[in-house]
């Protein structure tokens, strides 16, 4: 397994790397305790999940596994557990509101785009990305990050937003995401074992965003600290 | 073929522009941030100047008010009292020579609680207004002040300075270190409890100080400006102090006690004195 894991990140070193550079941020927030926030709670949650679906994915590629049932089941994990964070820092009640509904709708709606993009759910061989949900996804949460922006910018409460945790992790967020949006539904249509288009380069750029967004959220953390943090 | 291509390429821009607009939002915030802090800076500032325009109108104000209640008493009531004791001698010379010694009596305490009705009328008005400070100086005025105490108190005061020759100051810089150390001895006496009081004025290129110190009970100024009638003093004194950019600092000697450091920046010294009490002037001051 591990000799076939090693081929694979040969192979495809950007995504992989992708992968392993969740370690850094999820390492950083152990060590500057910065947990004790719900909202890095949940970024936690988040980076654990993350690393543990995308090895799974990396080990099914490997060995030659259709990987996509991963994929589609994060979609509203990722989304509940990354607007969980946003529940915790926006301060509009209205918004935070939303913010609930908009996890049981979309999570709903996944759920039923999941079956709707495959008849045969049994069939993991031939198992189809969903077309809407990943950019759905996208869009609510590059939503949340302009309102949370929004507040910071009305409430003026960060003098120097550079030092600001949050900031960061929001920055990383809205850059993967734009990423994203536009290639997700492409996937529908080319990840099959019988796709004849193949994205190139393109597919590379959320992997490459992906890194840049780990090595945000471990700026952010890097800036957090617990003893300030108890101060509030 | 072709329309592959042209999807790779139109998903590659797509996304590009995508990531553009995000990189310029974050760079938007960080920026629109940054300028709402400076112009919250710049409102902050204008609102300190003008709190700052307020208070020293107060101040002048208060001053005008002293100035003009002084005159009052120094023209009015003073030269009535003068008049009253002229005609209480006349009539006590004509009471002598009746030989009535109980009406010689009364009259004699007429003239005596006149008399020093007239001497309080003196007080009042030297302390409403410094005119020593004003004719003489900061040293001479303090050393004035330190007399009248001792002579009223069982006090032991030293006044020190680290020059002989004070230069004359601005008229505003000298009443304010005046009054604030009238307040910081009078709060000493007041609330202390103690025995000896030690002033020190020290003057340098930039900045003039003031030192007071006593052997009392000592005070925390943080608690006692929580307490908004009993820090009226403390905060007066700040208030001050605040017109003329200058800094008190409270300190609690070991050896018991209190300490407080008023340092005031050298200001150029303004030519416009105020006009010295006098009949039938009623002039505002502008200090």
């Amino acid at each position: 397994m591990f000799e076939t894991l090693t081929i694979y990140f040969a192979k495809k070193p950007v995504p992989c790397f992708a992968v392993i550079i969740t370690l850094l941020p999820l390492t950083l927030i152990f060590v500057r305790k910065a947990y004790l926030d719900p909202s890095f709670k949940l970024l936690v949650f988040y980076l654990l999940l993350k690393f543990a679906i995308d090895i799974f994915m990396v080990h099914s590629a490997a060995l030659q596994k259709n990987n996509i049932i991963y994929y589609n089941l994060s979609i509203p994990l990722y989304y509940c557990l990354i607007s969980g964070m946003f529940y915790y820092k926006l301060s509009g009640t209205y918004s935070r509101k939303i913010v609930v509904y908009s996890m049981l709708v979309f999570s709903s709606f996944c759920i039923w785009e999941i079956f709707n993009a495959n008849s045969n759910i049994r069939d993991l061989y031939n198992h189809r990305a969903v077309l809407y949900s990943k950019t759905i996804e996208g869009v609510l949460i590059n939503s949340w990050i302009l309102l949370y922006f929004y507040e910071l910018i009305k409430s003026l409460r960060i003098p120097n937003l550079l030092n600001f945790p949050f900031f960061w992790v929001c920055s990383g967020l809205l850059l993967y995401y734009s990423s994203f949006i536009f290639i997700a539904p492409a996937l529908h249509y080319t990840a099959t074992w019988s796709g004849s288009l193949d994205l190139g380069v393109t597919r590379i750029i959320p992997y490459i965003f992906e890194i840049l967004s780990a090595i945000m959220f471990s700026v952010g953390i890097y800036h957090f600290s617990a003893a300030d943090y108890a101060k509030q | 073929m072709q329309n592959s291509e042209e999807l790779k390429w139109a998903l590659l821009i797509a996304s590009l522009a995508m990531l553009t607009m995000a990189f310029c939002m974050i760079s938007f915030v960080m920026y629109y941030q940054k300028r709402r802090f400076e112009e919250e800076k710049r409102i902050s500032d204008i609102e300190k100047n003008y709190n700052r325009l307020l208070l020293d109108t107060a101040l002048n104000s208060e001053e005008t008010e002293r100035r003009r209640i002084a005159q009052d008493l120094h023209d009015d009531i003073g030269t009535m009292l003068s008049l009253t004791k002229l005609s209480l001698n006349q009539l006590s010379k004509m009471v002598g020579n009746s030989g009535n010694e109980k009406e010689d009596q009364i009259m004699k305490k007429s003239q005596t609680l006149v008399e020093e009705t007239i001497l309080h009328v003196r007080r009042i008005t030297r302390d409403l207004v410094p005119t020593t400070l004003e004719r003489f100086g900061l040293m001479e005025a303090i050393e004035e002040f330190i007399h009248k105490l001792e002579e009223d108190n069982n006090l032991a005061i030293t006044f020190q300075a680290n020059t002989d020759d004070f230069p004359r100051q601005g008229q505003k810089l000298e009443l304010t270190l005046y009054r604030i150390m009238q307040e910081l001895v009078n709060n000493a006496i007041k609330h202390a409890s103690c025995s000896k009081i030690d002033i020190r004025l020290e003057i340098n290129d930039q900045m003039i100080g003031l030192k007071v110190t006593d052997n009392g009970v000592g005070f925390d100024p943080e608690k006692i400006k929580e307490n908004n009638l009993a820090g009226l003093g403390l905060l007066g004194i700040e208030s001050r102090l605040a017109i003329v950019n200058g800094t008190v600092q409270y300190e609690k000697p070991e050896k018991g006690g209190a300490s407080a450091f008023a340092q005031i920046p050298m200001m150029p010294v303004s030519d416009s004195k105020p006009e010295p009490l006098h009949p039938f002037r009623r002039e505002r001051v502008n200090i």
